[in-house]
């Protein structure tokens, strides 16, 4: 397997700009371009895959230049959105199609597509057409068709976001557990903030044309280095607050941020812990599953609160008066 | 960019294209207008002349009033299309494809027969009518042969308006005549220009209809110029009136493109609205009954010249009989044209088989390219290859004798077949561009993902899903082959006249029952033709 490398990759057209300085998906990594429709994802995508040309910059295979390589030397699998199968040909033909490009001797093709189609789990369907499969089995074959060729990189462009619910959380494990067990370097492209942290190794945050920050799903739910990032990914709590003898106070809620002057604090909702007390006031409250949202306002600003209801330290039905915060983990951005 | 080889397969169409419409194109303008340096002598001979500019407006106007009644006779049928779903209406949309592929000759027969002194229609109604060897002829057939073309083109558009423009404009309180004026007309105008354009082309270039239904006195540019040059021999004057023709007919025909750009552009959006039903208890409304009335009219106006020549064809000498038939298929020598009537059989459907070969090579490279490359100047080379398109047989053949008459390749079969390539090829083209243009460009980029070169993706994933648009190419070029008059008439020796070029000599001696024979037998291959096109369900324009 290799390691995919964009150094200073540009592009440019009409008044969009896309340019990245640096991203690197390592040796059987799982990676991740998220980010909102327009910012640049499916073309950074479609560089890596050759479709497109970068107009500055070098994409490395290993090290290897590849700017100048077409698509079908670069031994890349892409699997779209719409699953671009065949329409004339079966699922068979389909798969074997690759692998028929590389003039594979026909009885070991035969082999391949059919353990192709049983990583994917599609055995007995080689001779339907596309139109007779439903829209999870024809991802089932994109990808089957995508790995039969053992490509050294496998591109993903938002391959299951045209799913319901249900098939979409059942095939993104499956995705995970296939690319761990041939362990390919992949590049994943979606906007859909959950999958991206429930599939990824890491994840390169996108926004208009540049990438924001690259990290563990851990690392940029917790520790986002801009409030782009902050805001993207979950909900999250913004204070700006001036600082004195190292703390910032917001009534009666301080934080030890170590630093003098004006600081941004940035904090989940599932960090601040609420008992009854008088530092803020719950204006109103969400139920969601097993948990309670909380909106509590502290001085005018609204901070929200997330905690599970059984470790509420009163009841929700008749919330106290006034409640003290206990913010646990914060950081500065 | 393909390797060197595949580079040199697609120049080759365009070096044919060169030789054999450019040059010849070229030495046209050149007899026009260069007489030992540059001379406007004979333009202005022919613009001077009281005959000529009486066929010039003419040729115009007659093509304004063929688009005129064709679209009368096709908008209420588009309606209806569009519309309501009834039983037959597969059917009754196959059969349109019907005008499409029969050749002009047999139908200018079939009026012979209906609206001659001893036509169905004059016994019918007891006098002559005055329709035959007058414009009104002429009008009536061009819209026999365009009306499906409207019918088609603005009842597909119509459908595919997305219905919530027309409910949203009647919640707003349109309805009636102020709904369709304010909304839906603006939105399947498209379809209508794009089909009057198209109609307004093939009129304007019409010829054996005019030619042989028309007279004298009706004569198109394209009849005129046959003349000049076959009868009087007067070359100068025919490249002349070549160029008017020409020119007016590539305005025509720029025209037509641009306004095609617009209709398929709408019809992109492919939102489907399911016609309403159509039922037996509906037919008893006025509205159901006007349809019906529509439907019957329509139906005989198809039907009746085709089934005259095949009346025809079966009567000998006032009774039941296969005599005709039998003198056709007779070895016998017909010194009218200088071969039997077999061999113009064969003939046909040599230059009609070698057509498809010819133009399917020519025309799949340049849809190769249109649809794959990106250069300067692509609209401008979509412009060029499909010229062919604007000229007309006469004119092409014309420009053949200029250029070839010195070169062992004049008098020959191959130069006919030539010029049935050239003139046939833009509809094969059309017809694999537009199945080209449907296909999804990502099942392109997953081919080459794969590992497929560009020309293998295009061999064994586009070509293949685009097969439909070749084969309905194809086989229309078959039809314009085996119905080709003009250049075949000017071009081939006897030994190779065509049953087109034999109806017409038929026709010429008044030989109706020969003519009708041999017309229901290019009929035969035309209703073969159609079948095909109709079972691959593609659209030619």
């Amino acid at each position: 397997m290799v390691t995919v490398e964009l150094r200073n990759v540009e592009k440019k057209w009409e008044d969009f700009r896309l340019r990245i300085n640096h991203l690197e998906a390592r040796d059987g990594e799982f990676l991740t371009l998220l980010g909102p429709s327009g910012c640049g994802k499916t073309t950074t995508l479609r560089m890596i895959a050759g479709f497109d040309r970068p107009e500055g910059g070098e994409i490395l295979f290993d090290g290897t230049r590849m700017n100048e390589v077409p698509p079908y030397e670069r031994g890349i699998g892409i699997v779209f959105q719409d699953y671009a199968l065949f329409p004339h040909m079966t699922v068979f033909k389909n798969v074997a199609f690759g692998l028929e490009m590389r003039r594979v001797p026909r009885k070991e093709i035969e082999g391949r597509v059919k353990r192709a189609l049983e990583l994917v789990g599609l055995r007995g369907m080689e001779n339907r057409y596309p139109e007779q499969l439903s829209g999870g089995q024809q991802q089932r074959v994109a990808l089957a068709r995508a790995l039969v060729v053992e490509p050294e990189v496998l591109l993903l462009d938002e391959p299951l976001s045209n799913l319901d619910a249900k098939i979409r959380e059942k095939l993104r494990g499956e995705v995970r557990r296939i690319q761990r067990e041939l362990g390919i370097t992949t590049i994943y492209v979606t906007h859909d903030q959950e999958e991206a942290m429930a599939i990824s190794d890491r994840i390169a945050l996108m926004n208009v044309g540049t990438v924001e920050q690259v990290g563990t799903p851990l690392e940029l739910y917790y520790h986002p280095k801009t409030e782009f990032v902050a805001r993207f990914l979950g909900l999250s709590n913004i204070l700006e607050l001036e600082a004195e003898n190292g703390r910032a106070c917001l009534g009666g809620l301080c934080f030890n941020v170590g630093k003098e002057g004006r600081v941004r604090l940035f904090f989940r909702p599932e960090s601040v812990y609420v008992k009854p007390g008088k530092t803020g006031r719950i204006t109103d409250y969400e139920l969601l599953p097993g948990r309670v949202r909380l909106k509590i306002d502290v001085e005018g600003n609204t901070i929200l609160a997330e905690r599970f209801l059984n470790e509420l330290p009163f009841s929700i039905d008749e919330p106290p008066e006034g409640v003290d915060l206990e913010v646990l983990s914060f950081s500065t951005i | 960019m393909g390797s060197k080889p595949s580079k040199i397969i697609l120049l080759m169409p365009l070096v044919f294209l060169l030789v054999f419409f450019y040059i010849p194109l070229v030495s046209i303008v050149k007899t026009g207008l260069w007489d030992g340096g540059l001379t406007l002598r004979y333009l202005g001979a022919v613009l001077s002349n009281g005959y000529h500019r009486h066929v010039i407006i003419f040729t115009v106007e007659q093509a304004i009033a063929s688009t005129l009644l064709t679209l009368v006779l096709g908008l209420p049928g588009a309606y209806i299309f569009a519309k309501y779903d009834f039983p037959g209406k597969r059917t009754i949309k196959a059969f349109l494809t019907v005008p499409f592929v029969m050749p002009s000759v047999m139908v200018a027969l079939g009026y012979i027969l209906l609206f001659g002194k001893n036509g169905f229609v004059t016994e019918l109604v007891g006098r002559d009518l005055g329709i035959l060897y007058s414009w009104k002829a002429i009008l009536l057939a061009h819209a026999f042969y365009n009306f499906p073309i409207v019918i088609r083109m603005v009842s597909s558009l119509w459908q595919r308006i997305n219905p919530h423009y027309e409910e949203a404009a009647m919640a707003l309180g349109a309805r009636g005549w102020r709904l369709f004026w304010r909304i839906t007309l603006p939105m399947i105008s498209p379809a209508i220009f794009a089909s009057a354009m198209l109609t307004f082309v093939f009129c304007f270039l019409s010829f054996s209809i005019p030619l042989i239904i028309g007279g004298y006195q009706y004569a198109t540019m394209e009849v005129d110029i046959f003349t000049q040059v076959m009868t009087l021999l007067d070359f100068k004057t025919g490249a002349a009136l070549a160029l008017i023709q020409i020119t007016l007919s590539a305005v025509f025909m720029y025209l037509y493109l641009r306004s095609l750009e617009a209709y398929s552009k709408r019809e992109e959006q492919r939102i489907f609205q399911k016609p309403a039903g159509f039922g037996w208890r509906d037919i008893l409304s006025i509205k159901g009954l006007l349809m019906v009335v529509y439907s019957l009219i329509v139906f005989l106006f198809i039907v009746a010249p085709l089934l005259a020549v095949l009346y025809d064809s079966l009567r000998f000498q006032g009774g039941w009989s296969l005599e005709w038939y039998r003198r056709v298929f007779s070895p016998e020598y017909n010194p009218m044209f200088g071969a039997s009537t077999m061999v113009t059989i064969r003939n046909s459907l040599a230059f009609g088989i070698s057509t498809v070969i010819l133009s399917t090579l020519v025309a799949l490279p340049v849809a190769y390219i249109l649809h794959r490359w990106n250069f300067r100047g692509k609209r401008l080379f979509d412009v060029l290859v499909m010229l062919p398109l604007a000229s007309s047989p006469v004119t092409l053949a014309l420009g053949y004798i200029k250029v070839f008459h010195s070169t062992p390749l004049y008098y020959t079969a191959a130069i006919v077949a030539i010029a049935h390539t050239v003139i046939a090829y833009p509809f094969v083209l059309r017809s694999v561009s537009t199945a080209l243009r449907k296909i999804r460009p990502n099942l392109f980029e997953a081919a080459l993902s794969l590992g497929a070169r560009e020309w293998r993706a295009f061999l064994k994933v586009e070509l293949p899903i685009a097969m439909g648009g070749v084969i309905v190419g194809a086989i229309f070029a078959f039809a314009m082959s085996i119905a080709e008059l003009g250049a075949t008439y000017m071009l081939a020796k006897p030994e190779y006249t065509t049953m087109a070029v034999a109806v017409y000599r038929f026709l010429g001696s008044r030989q109706f029952g020969s003519a009708s024979a041999l017309s229901v037998m290019l009929m035969v291959l035309s209703a073969l033709s159609f079948m095909v096109i109709e079972r691959m369900g593609e659209e030619v324009w």
